[in-house]
């Protein structure tokens, strides 16, 4: 074990302390309350029921989902335009420069080298469609979205750093002096994107979007369709909480660019009238691979509460119940506790694993349909996740079919240790007597 | 070696934010956090006599009070050492953790560090001159065994070895 941790803990260290990885795993999370309310109005306009539409066209007139798709189409539709200003943004700031400033000069660069004439569509005047395209703003340009965030305030914080910049004399204000200061850095990062833009325009690519996307993103996105992909994710994840690390902190550095751009598939395909076909979307991974937190503990935490015969053990069980319906279980990882706990290791890390395996069986065989796109919190609680991600009253089933196995795998554990308190207890107990009685009373103490 | 641990709710397996008001406890039992210790101090032949804790929102609202009953109780237990933590990066329970162990210095014979994690430089720079604070990751971060194999050698070290106690402090330590 120890050979194991001396080989994981460089890795997590070097992935959870890299800046480009940071700037990327907490740049996808700026988006993530606008995705959600997003989510929202996307489950209004395709809730899970039928005949929904017509009954809300009743009252609201024909062609209602319009207004919705507005919101839907910023939030999904725009998904690489807000990933571009998270990360600048948060690369930015692991450069310690100007982070907004570094935000939008990411944006604008990443705008520079997006296509802006559509030569397949033209009216009926001959003229060509000018302007942004979904199609590039979207999931497809998630992976060019990184790449420029990162390059562009890359570019821009060497020139601040090398001090490439226009000094005005003191006394003027504050803000202009920082746009001034500013103006060389950009200008720098749009002529490296100028230039970028004139290379790819000139080969067969057309364009750096198409260029990036078939050589990179497709094919990594492609690694998340492989069986064992969701396997490996929740294996990691737990396997670094077991050691004290922030297993997703960590593994999501490398997997939730793949969960994102694989979950706005599924939201496209469903657009576009296709069958969806990706199994490993984020909600997927969030609500069907863990319940109650990291180690899937929330099966473990109702034995706690209600099994239980130590009073340690019942205790620990009824404060960390509410929050483990919400996803929540620090308490149980460093209270119960997980963390280097060689005996809880098994079920801690077999549960998350048996999940996958059982909702990815469960998919394959249609006992449950893919999840759609939408994108809620991942604190949403079991059961309610499971229907609105999917629209099947299977899914919730599966999900409570999934804690009864993941009760069933940690009860033989439980069991051993909730035996081992009671038997200390006791022990302490009888031990009280003998001791007097008020040995550990915080009651009259003096120091002096 | 009879070692005393000094905890908040969350670590002693009480519940840490969900029982925030939990009053001055002192067990014998082994819970929570103390479990992740007692293979290392096993280690060190160290046995813990008692864990002392409290909810952080009690502490904030008698910090005076908490502070000086936990110094109190060490002292009336007198262990060979009182290990202050490990805090990770909770701001209250370092400072609590800090401020016992500089009181058990000053009052008592009792042998103490606190533990701690960087983001809590504030503490760190206001106390490392008077007490040993031992280095450790944030919660969640990389090397918490490996600190507790340090916490372990350290106190070790401060009981048994004192003629090598500013080497080791030197090494472990803020």
């Amino acid at each position: 074990m120890k050979g194991l941790e001396k080989f994981l803990i460089p890795i997590a260290d070097a992935l959870s302390k890299n800046k480009v990885l940071i700037a990327i795993r907490d740049g996808f999370m700026y988006a993530v309350p606008v995705v959600i309310v997003g989510s929202l109005f996307l489950l209004i306009s395709n809730f899970p029921i039928d005949g929904w539409s017509e009954m809300i066209a009743s009252f609201a007139g024909e062609g209602w989902e319009k207004y919705f798709d507005a919101v839907i189409s910023v939030t999904f539709d725009c998904y690489a335009l807000l990933s571009v200003l998270g990360i600048g943004y948060a690369y930015g700031r692991e450069k310690g420069v100007d982070k907004i400033e570094s935000a939008v000069v990411s944006l604008v660069c990443f705008l520079m080298i997006t296509p802006m004439a559509h030569t397949a569509f033209t009216n009926a005047d001959g003229k060509v469609f000018g302007g942004f395209a979904f199609s590039n703003l979207g999931t497809k340009g998630i992976f060019l979205a990184m790449i420029v965030a990162i390059v562009a305030t890359e570019i821009f914080a060497f020139a601040i750093k090398k001090k490439l910049v226009i000094k005005l004399p003191e006394g003027v204000p504050p803000a202009v002096m920082d746009s001034f200061a500013a103006l060389i850095p950009a200008g720098l990062a749009m002529l490296v994107f100028f230039f970028v833009n004139m290379l790819f325009v000139n080969t067969s690519f057309g364009n750096a979007h198409a260029f990036i996307y078939e050589v990179l993103q497709a094919p990594l996105v492609g690694l998340g369709k492989s069986q064992g992909f969701e396997v490996i994710y929740q294996f990691l994840s737990t396997l670094f909480w077991f050691f004290g690390i922030n297993g997703p902190a960590v593994t999501n550095t490398i997997f939730a660019p793949i969960h994102k751009a694989l979950t706005l598939e599924n939201y496209e395909l469903a657009k576009a009238g296709l069958p969806m076909t990706n199994v490993f979307t984020s909600a997927f991974s969030d609500f069907f691979c863990n319940f109650g937190g990291g180690g899937s503990t929330l099966g473990l935490v109702i034995m706690m509460t209600f099994m239980a015969k130590s009073k340690r053990l019942k205790t620990l069980g009824r404060m960390a119940l509410p929050a483990g319906i919400f996803g929540i279980n620090e308490p149980i990882i460093f209270g119960f506790p997980m963390v280097l706990n060689v005996i809880m290791v098994i079920p801690f890390i077999l549960c998350p694993v048996l999940n996958t395996i059982v909702g990815q069986i469960a998919t394959a065989i249609h006992f449950i349909p893919v999840t759609t796109g939408v994108q809620l919190s991942w604190t949403t609680p079991i059961f309610i996740s499971g229907y609105l991600t999917t629209g099947s009253i299977n899914a919730i089933i599966l999900q409570f079919l999934m804690l009864l196995m993941n009760m069933a795998v940690y009860y033989p554990f439980f069991k051993m240790q909730d035996n081992k308190y009671l038997e200390e207890e006791m022990k302490s107990a009888n031990d009280k007597k003998k001791d007097e009685l008020d040995d550990l009373s915080f009651d009259d103490l003096k120091l002096d | 070696m009879k070692v005393v641990l000094i905890f908040d709710s969350g670590l002693a397996g009480a519940g840490g934010k969900s029982n925030p008001d939990c009053a001055l406890t002192a067990t014998r039992e082994i819970a929570g956090t103390a479990m992740l210790l007692e293979p290392h101090l096993k280690a060190i032949d160290a046995e813990i006599v008692a864990t002392l804790y409290c909810g952080m929102d009690y502490y904030k609202q008698n910090k005076e009070e908490v502070v000086t009953k936990l110094a109190a109780m060490v002292k009336k237990l007198s262990p060979d050492f009182a290990l202050c933590g490990p805090c990770f990066n909770f701001p209250e329970f370092s400072e609590m953790a800090a401020n016992t162990a500089k009181l058990i210095t000053e009052k008592t014979t009792v042998k103490t560090a606190s533990m701690m994690a960087i983001e809590n430089q504030n503490i760190i720079d206001r106390f490392k001159d008077d007490i040993a604070i031992l280095k450790m990751p944030k919660k969640g971060g990389t090397g918490l065994s490996e600190s507790f194999e340090n916490m372990a050698k350290f106190i070790d070290t401060s009981v048994n070895h004192p003629e090598n106690l500013a080497k080791v402090k030197e090494e472990y330590c803020y």
